[in-house]
């Protein structure tokens, strides 16, 4: 998708039109990127009705840059010059003296439900505007306008697009009173969706490869069976009704295959399912529990958990040959819920640490070096990979209440995107981008 | 005989104890010996002696236990549980003395019964079977609950039972199911071994979705690491 390599790091220089360069220059070094000072003046509401909107908006767009790990967002107590400056007035040396490379900078107004939504993107040190946009939208959709400037000025800027802000995420939220919920979101908590609702209990949520249908075991008849629930029409169809757990699906790239955790046989056991002609193949034979598979993303491979050696590690097999067995986490004693990134380079896990504290950590499959995404957080559980391989979203109980977060790979930049009345708890992000 | 083998078993859960350490609450013998204190209540007059000797032990047992002396308080119930079985052994061989002489009412005498072995009560509260952290096997203090459902199920052969698996909130939801459902798993085969028809016993794990006790520290998770009994007919 890019025409700039991004190897350890890369230049881009963009033509300004005065036939000099402007250089933009935002360097990556191994993942970790120096810095570039971003400075978002908070979007000027033209009507005091579009004040809550407009803040929302600039909200969203230094959440969105600082989650990308390429710029530093600038403390807007510290601007110089006011939001509604029009960006034919704006003094640069007021936005160099605040250590601005580059600001953005917006204006709102809506008019009988019509919401229009000016974005401009400047270099600060040659007072140059690189980017302006104007967008027709309504109240309800001006964010996600927002979101679309971002990704184009990311692109502009580093030749790579952020597709997590265009998939959804689901979520299971778990209430005192013994209700679940099986809800949709965006990416950062907004236009929540709650797709199935019980009394009885709902477990371990997954996408479909397009993204239409989401997996999910539910105990509607007594028995935990795994149904996939259409996320438009809200259809229910069983998948899968053995006897014991049906359970983890995960989802084969060719869209018709899911590995499944059964425990028909007297003991938890890995399976592929042909989901159109219900065929079923035994992948793991072991005494112990095998559970929690996770497709690689070239369909070949199955990450799965597995107490084989006593405590549960992560392992890996080849679909091919599923007797040639992996493993893939000697660290720790208590390794769950692998999950492939889509990319293919990382298998990000659970892991209990030496305080008994759970956090989320990643292999990198090149390497098999693992690294610490989450530490000292209280409790951090089941990451999801976002469909870009960028972030990850898990759930947390940080503070106090078990909630969404949304992280970098490195683990610096961590941002609440959901808290509400119940736990929300095992989240997974959509295969399927919508821009 | 009957005293060495009891003997034989208070040496036994001691050393279990030792080994197996002292911070877990003994909630399990604890059940065990208020429930044999109850059922000696028929001996209360004719082996006093006894009787006061066990109920003093009890009131020991639970100060110990309050004060969260684990290790004591747990041999304390285990002989509260010895005692209170001496005194049943000895209303049971001692009918002139301690049956009430005229006036015995048949219904009372059933009441009696039913007092005496829980196995043979048709509306038996089912006891609740405990498990160590990321373990599925019967701890030895816990398999007279199992042989109870046991012989409970062989005089009521038209009963079937379903046994829910639960686990502590430590952990993954999916590695959890399983561990639920090979809790449910082990105390099914145990039932099997002791002679019941595996058709009358179902098995489904319900992970850590469904804790008794929310709290996050030991007491609540041993609370929750348990397989349960439910009557299906």
């Amino acid at each position: 998708m890019s025409i700039y390599p991004r190897t350890i790091s890369f230049f881009i220089i963009l033509l300004s039109c005065c036939a000099l360069f402007a250089q933009v220059r935002v360097e990556v070094t191994d993942g970790a990127i120096a810095e570039y000072n971003i400075a978002v003046s908070p979007v000027f509401a033209e009507n005091k009705e579009d004040k809550a909107l407009a803040n929302e908006i600039s909200e969203s767009i230094e959440m969105v840059l600082n989650l990308t790990g390429y710029f530093r967002v600038l403390d807007k107590r510290s601007f110089l010059e006011k939001p509604e400056t029009p960006v034919q007035s704006i003094e640069f040396k007021n936005w160099l003296n605040v250590g601005a490379n580059g600001l953005i900078k917006g204006r709102i107004k809506t008019t009988e439900g019509n919401t229009e939504l000016d974005l401009h993107f400047f270099d600060v040190a040659e007072g140059k505007q690189l980017l302006h946009k104007k967008y027709k939208a309504s109240p309800a959709t001006a964010k996600k306008a927002a979101h679309r400037f971002i990704n184009e000025l990311v692109q502009m800027l580093t030749g790579e697009e952020l597709l997590f802000m265009f998939a959804r995420i689901a979520f299971v939220e778990r209430f005192s009173d013994g209700r679940y919920n099986l809800v949709t979101m965006d990416f950062d908590g907004s236009n929540r969706n709650v797709i199935y609702s019980s009394k009885r209990v709902i477990l371990l949520p997954a996408w479909s490869a397009d993204g239409k249908r989401i997996f999910f075991t539910s105990y509607e008849k007594n028995n935990p069976n795994l149904y996939s629930i259409d996320v438009r029409t809200k259809r229910i169809t069983l998948v899968s009704g053995y006897e014991g757990l049906n359970t983890s699906a995960s989802a084969a790239p060719d869209n018709r295959t899911i590995a499944l955790r059964l425990s028909k046989d007297g003991n938890a056991e890995i399976y592929l399912m042909d989901t159109v002609s219900k065929n079923i193949t035994r992948m793991t034979k072991n005494m112990s529990i095998d559970t929690a598979p996770s497709f690689s993303p070239d369909g070949k491979e199955i990450a799965f958990v597995s107490n084989r050696s006593r405590n549960p590690h992560i392992y890996r097999l080849f679909v091919d040959n599923p007797s040639r067995v992996e493993r893939l986490t000697t660290q720790g004693r208590y390794n769950q819920d692998p999950i492939y990134s889509p990319d293919g380079k990382y298998i990000a896990f659970t892991g209990r640490d030496e305080f008994f504290m759970y956090d989320i950590f990643l292999l990198d499959m090149s390497t098999r070096a693992i690294s610490r995404v989450t530490q000292n957080q209280k409790k951090n559980e089941t990451p999801s990979f976002s469909p870009d391989s960028r972030l990850l979203v898990f759930s947390s109980d940080r503070t106090g209440k078990t909630s969404l977060f949304l992280s970098n790979l490195q683990g610096d930049r961590q941002v609440l995107v959901y808290s509400g009345q119940g736990e929300a708890i095992t989240p997974t992000w959509s295969p399927e981008v919508v821009k | 005989m009957k005293k060495n083998i009891a003997f034989l078993l208070i040496v036994l859960s001691v050393l279990t104890t030792v080994f197996v350490g002292c911070q877990k609450p003994p909630t399990a013998e604890r059940e065990l010996a208020e429930r044999a204190f109850r059922n000696a209540a028929v001996g209360k007059d004719c082996d006093r002696e006894n009787y006061l000797a066990a109920e003093e032990l009890l009131n020991r047992a639970r100060e110990e236990y309050n004060n969260k002396n684990y290790k004591k308080a747990r041999e304390l119930f285990l002989a509260v549980k010895q005692k209170s079985d001496e005194i049943i052994e000895y209303y049971r061989t001692h009918p002139d003395e301690c049956l009430p002489k005229e006036d015995v009412i048949e219904e009372e005498k059933d009441d009696f019964d039913e007092i005496l072995d829980p196995a043979e009560d048709p509306n038996l509260e089912y006891p609740t079977v405990h498990f160590e952290f990321d373990d599925y096997t019967i701890r030895y203090e816990d398999q007279s609950k199992v042989e109870l459902v046991a012989r409970w199920m062989k005089n009521f052969p038209e009963r079937v039972i379903r046994i829910e698996g639960h686990c502590d909130e430590r952990g993954s939801r999916d590695y959890n199911m399983s561990l639920g459902e090979n809790r449910a798993r082990a105390v099914k085969n145990r039932l099997i071994q002791l002679g019941i028809d595996s058709d009358r016993i179902r098995i489904v794990s319900y992970g850590k979705e469904r804790p008794l006790d929310p709290r996050s520290n030991e007491d609540a998770w041993f609370l929750n690491r348990r397989a349960e009994f439910k009557r299906v007919n």
